[in-house]
């Protein structure tokens, strides 16, 4: 898993906005939990990227952080969508459908020429 | 605008760690409880559920680790932490920082203070507006290259010329001053208006020269140096408006130059170099070379000239321009050419050959500091293999073992560096003590910005240079084999020794290089001063004298002064004979010419002192043939010449010479007879002995002389009775320097003696070093071998065995380094000749001589850890596995 690290970072950091936006504030393990939900568990995430990774998001100032109360009254680091991190999230999800579709495109293309 | 935001909270985050730290970790374990609380809802045991979240976690100091890395900049905090990791290996080994901070603050404090001179002399631009559109003229003419040029080329230049924005020529002699105290030998310079414009020259008080006071009937003005200012005005306002006379001519004095300033002039001594007296330069462009010049003498007015080029205007078009006006000056059936060189390089092209020589054998000696360190650097690390071992199994890859040992390389060099500076702040004042008369200083030579930021760069470079090597071996060590190995175990690997074998071979090899470099200077040193001159120069006194021609205008004046001069010093106690010369040996110049033969059509190149009759006997140069001079032959009597044993030679090899006449270019145009031959006189040390042709004193005048005499005891003692004397005969008339002949030869020798104490001094510095580096890896080997040679004595092996299996092997790499030296210094072999006389660069004595010495140091070297080894007691050896 740690090998894919790398090709995960981009994507992580849109999924991780993603699920601030759908779920609102919420601590790490959720969000780990919630991404490897909605994957179906075909993902795992890693823990020494997740963490890193949100604070790199915090440190762009994209979602904002504060001690909070879990469901079973545990303390934890909740995160929240900032009003940047929304639109980070609407540019980025674009860009994303766009590199998707291109790529879906050609992958199509390819198919049907060979 | 968002990375941007981010480095900034990022950097922020270098502080207020301890906090982000501990939340961090209440952050991780809510992470841990929630997990494992899902584990126990979903059924799980607790202990289950905390082994299955602890699993899903990973390492929770990997964890922390990435977040740290990147909460703040991992660089800085890495680099921080580097650094008090080192300073704490640095305190904790006291012996091993102060051996590698010394050897390397003698390699780079060496180094700094060579490069300060260098810096100085040669990469420093002049101190001069524009300085690097100056050029000098020269003269390219068919027996080579002149330095000067004649006041009529010099004012067609300065009339003409179009590629220059300013020109302004310089010369000088020596003068006597009189008025407003003794009188006195000086410098005295005279220079163009322009030429003081063109070294930006600003006054302490009063003003420069005019352009018109340039012209000869001007009125007589002159500006004095800071340091007879001092001397003679007190250094005061009133200074302006004095008088002071110049060989006899009055100048009325206009302004004072600041403290330092001086002309710089390859051709000139030191001494030479400091102005006390300038005037304008009031020529005559249409009179002779020869004239009677503004300083009161007569002389051969030779300028040398110096030029700004206009903006965009290149050397080449300028050199073509000043050359077509030089050519219809040219006489017929001559050639002469101007060549333009750069000022500075003008300057400093006398040193600088031996300072790049000088600056690369300290670099050898800087590399070999770095070698030397390197090797300590590997045997700690095979101490600190362990370590090493261990903080890669902690997490630390490789780059950061690397990162972390490189610092620390780097934190020792800063520190030798550092080291260095102090030593060269002192060394560089050593160094121009040393070089002074070779060196045409313009500028102060001291410690600035540029030179610090040299030492820097060297410090750093070289601790990255020693550093690498072992920081790769030994970051690059197979963990499992470490862990396991224990401490003390065994022999390392070959590989390791193979480098460090390699380091002491190439230590061995620049140390042997620098060596035989000094070897051969030592060499040509001692026979040089070893070269016979001729003439016996112990307990010789000598004494230059200018007569100034308004004083003395006629012939007959200047003899006769000379003749009562001769006569008291011969009257001085202590003095046994006493005569005059106008071309002394090591005297610092001599003229020569050509001499005709009755009935051959070649000439012979001779220069042609005039002596009195005592001069050989004062002397000690014997006479082979015929007479010397006597008192007879003075003014009226038949002119005759003596000739040298050259001269007698050349010009009538085979032959007996006496009663044969000859006419030299200076004399009249008479023939002469030859009445006597003498021995030949070597006029320095580096001179071939010329052909020479003696007059008689009294039978032609000289405006200038050398007063020699030969005492019974120490001649420099006699010297203030001597100035006492000549006082008596004309107070206005003092001599320049009263020195003795010994002196004399010590400073016609110094330049060289300074060459090779210099470079003696690196090659003892590279031999001190290369021992160090023999003695710290033999006994290290012997260190790791303790086992080995334990076995070896409980199985009945001798001392001398022993002794021979260390002392083998180390001596093995010293004969290797000295084969590779060898061929190194034979690679280098052109390099060294153009610092060495009389010899040649291979001279296999001086060899053979630097590879005993190698053997013999490296055989010191590797005894002591020998008879180290042969202490061991067998069972102690053995126990300790």
């Amino acid at each position: 898993m740690p090998e894919k690290a790398d090709v995960w970072q981009g994507t992580l950091a849109l999924m991780v906005l993603k699920t601030l936006e759908v779920i609102g504030p919420l601590h790490g393990y959720g969000i780990a939990r919630r991404i490897e939900q909605t994957s179906g568990d075909l993902l795992s995430v890693n823990y020494g990227t997740l963490y890193p990774a949100l604070l790199k998001l915090e440190q762009e100032g994209y979602i904002s952080a504060e001690w909070g109360l879990s469901d079973n009254n545990r303390k934890a680091r909740f995160y929240r969508l900032t009003a940047a991190g929304r639109k980070q999230l609407v540019k980025q999800a674009r860009e994303w459908e766009q590199t998707t579709s291109i790529l879906d495109r050609f992958l199509s293309a390819a198919k049907g020429t060979s | 605008m968002r990375p941007m935001r981010a480095w900034f909270v990022r950097l922020l985050g270098l502080f207020a760690r301890e906090r982000r730290e501990q939340e961090f970790s209440a952050e991780l374990e809510a992470h841990l409880q929630m997990h494992i609380d899902d584990g126990i809802r979903a059924g799980l045991s607790p202990g289950e559920a905390r082994r299955q979240a602890r699993i899903r976690l990973g390492g929770v100091e990997q964890v922390k680790e990435s977040y740290r890395d990147r909460r703040g900049v991992p660089v800085i905090e890495t680099m921080a932490q580097d650094l008090s990791y080192g300073f704490r290996t640095m305190r904790r080994s006291p012996g091993f920082t102060a051996a590698a901070v010394l050897t390397l603050g003698l390699g780079i404090g060496a180094t700094t203070a060579v490069f300060t001179v260098v810096y100085a002399v040669l990469l420093r631009p002049l101190p001069y507006p524009q300085a690097d559109r100056l050029v000098y003229i020269k003269e390219n003419l068919a027996s080579g290259l002149n330095f000067f040029s004649t006041p009529r080329e010099y004012a067609a230049w300065q009339k003409q010329s179009q590629t220059m924005s300013q020109l302004g020529a310089y010369m000088w002699s020596r003068a006597t001053l009189t008025g407003a105290g003794p009188a006195e030998r000086v410098i005295c310079g005279a220079v163009t208006a322009s030429f003081l414009e063109l070294l930006g020259a600003q006054p302490v008080i009063g003003r420069v020269f005019r352009p018109e006071e340039e012209r000869a009937g001007g009125e007589s003005v002159a500006l004095i140096s800071y340091s007879l200012w001092k001397r003679r005005f007190g250094g005061g306002a009133a200074a302006l408006g004095r008088t002071l006379a110049v060989d006899g001519k009055n100048y009325t004095v206009i302004g004072v130059l600041p403290a330092g300033f001086r002309v710089p002039d390859r051709y000139s001594s030191l001494k030479e170099r400091d102005y006390d007296v300038w005037v304008p330069f009031g020529f005559n462009p249409d009179a002779p070379v020869a004239q009677r010049n503004v300083i009161g003498t007569t002389a051969f007015v030779l300028l040398r000239a110096v030029g700004r080029m206009k903006p965009g205007i290149g050397r080449a078009t300028a050199q073509a321009e000043l050359d077509t006006i030089l050519q219809p000056l040219v006489r017929k059936g001559r050639t002469k050419h101007v060549v333009l060189v750069d000022w500075h390089d003008e300057i400093s092209g006398g040193v600088r050959q031996s300072l790049i020589f000088f600056l690369a054998a300290i670099g050898f000696v800087l590399l070999i500091a770095c070698v030397n360190v390197a090797n300590l650097l590997l045997s700690r690390a095979a101490a600190r293999e362990r370590e090493i071992a261990v903080r890669r199994a902690l997490g630390a890859g490789r780059p950061r073992i690397l990162r972390q040992l490189l610092t620390e390389s780097v934190l020792l060099a800063v520190a030798g560096g550092a080291a260095g500076l102090a030593l060269a702040y002192w060394g560089k004042d050593l160094l121009v003590a040393f070089l002074s008369r070779n060196l045409p200083v313009v500028q102060p030579i001291r410690l600035d910005l540029r030179v610090l930021g040299f030492t820097l760069g060297v410090a750093l470079v070289t601790g990255l240079a020693f550093g690498l090597a072992p920081a790769l071996q030994s970051s690059g060590v197979r963990l499992m084999d470490s862990l396991k190995e224990s401490a003390r175990s065994g022999v390392a690997g070959p590989s390791r020794y193979g480098l460090r074998n390699l380091l002491v071979v190439a230590e061995v090899a620049l140390a042997m290089m620098v060596l035989i470099g000094a070897g051969l200077l030592f060499k040509s040193f001692l026979l040089m001063r070893g070269e016979k001159m001729g003439f016996q120069a112990d307990h010789l006194l000598t004494a230059s004298l200018h007569l100034a021609e308004s004083n003395y205008p006629t012939p007959r004046d200047q003899s006769r002064f000379f003749q009562r001069a001769v006569e008291e010093i011969r009257g001085v106690p202590g003095v046994q004979w006493a005569g005059a010369v106008d071309d002394l040996p090591l005297g610092g110049f001599s003229f020569g010419g050509s001499a005709e033969i009755e009935g051959r059509a070649e000439s012979v190149d001779v220069h042609a002192p005039a002596i009195t009759p005592d001069y050989f006997r004062v002397m000690n140069i014997p006479l082979i043939a015929g007479r010397g001079f006597m008192d007879a032959d003075r003014d009226g009597a038949p002119e005759v010449v003596l000739v040298n044993q050259s001269f007698a030679r050349r010009a009538f090899p085979g032959e007996n010479c006496l009663g044969k006449r000859i006419k030299s270019w200076n004399h009249k145009g008479e023939w002469l007879s030859i009445v006597g031959v003498v021995g030949d006189v070597r006029g320095g040390a580096e001179e071939e002995v010329k052909p020479e042709m003696y007059f008689s004193y009294l039978q032609s005048g000289r405006s200038f002389m050398y007063l020699v005499a030969r005492t019974a005891g120490d001649p420099a003692g006699l010297a203030a009775a001597v100035r006492i004397r000549l006082a008596a005969v004309d107070k206005d008339q003092p001599p320049d320097d009263v020195m003795s002949m010994e002196q004399l030869q010590a400073d016609d020798l110094a330049p060289r003696k300074a060459h090779m104490l210099l470079l003696v001094s690196f090659a003892a510095l590279g031999l001190v070093l290369g021992a160090i580096g023999i003695y710290g890896v033999v006994s290290y080997s012997v260190s790791r071998r303790l086992h080995e040679i334990g076995v070896r004595i409980a199985l009945g092996a001798h001392r001398g065995d022993v002794v021979s299996l260390v002392v083998g092997r180390g001596l093995l790499l010293v004969l290797l380094g000295e084969l590779a030296g060898v061929a190194g210094a034979l690679a280098l072999n052109r390099v060294i000749a153009t610092m060495v006389f009389h010899i040649t660069t291979t001279d296999p004595l001086t060899y053979a001589g630097v590879a005993l010495v190698w053997m013999l140091v490296g055989l010191a070297a590797c005894y002591v850890p020998a008879r180290r080894a042969t202490r061991i007691d067998p069972m102690a050896a053995l126990r300790c596995e």
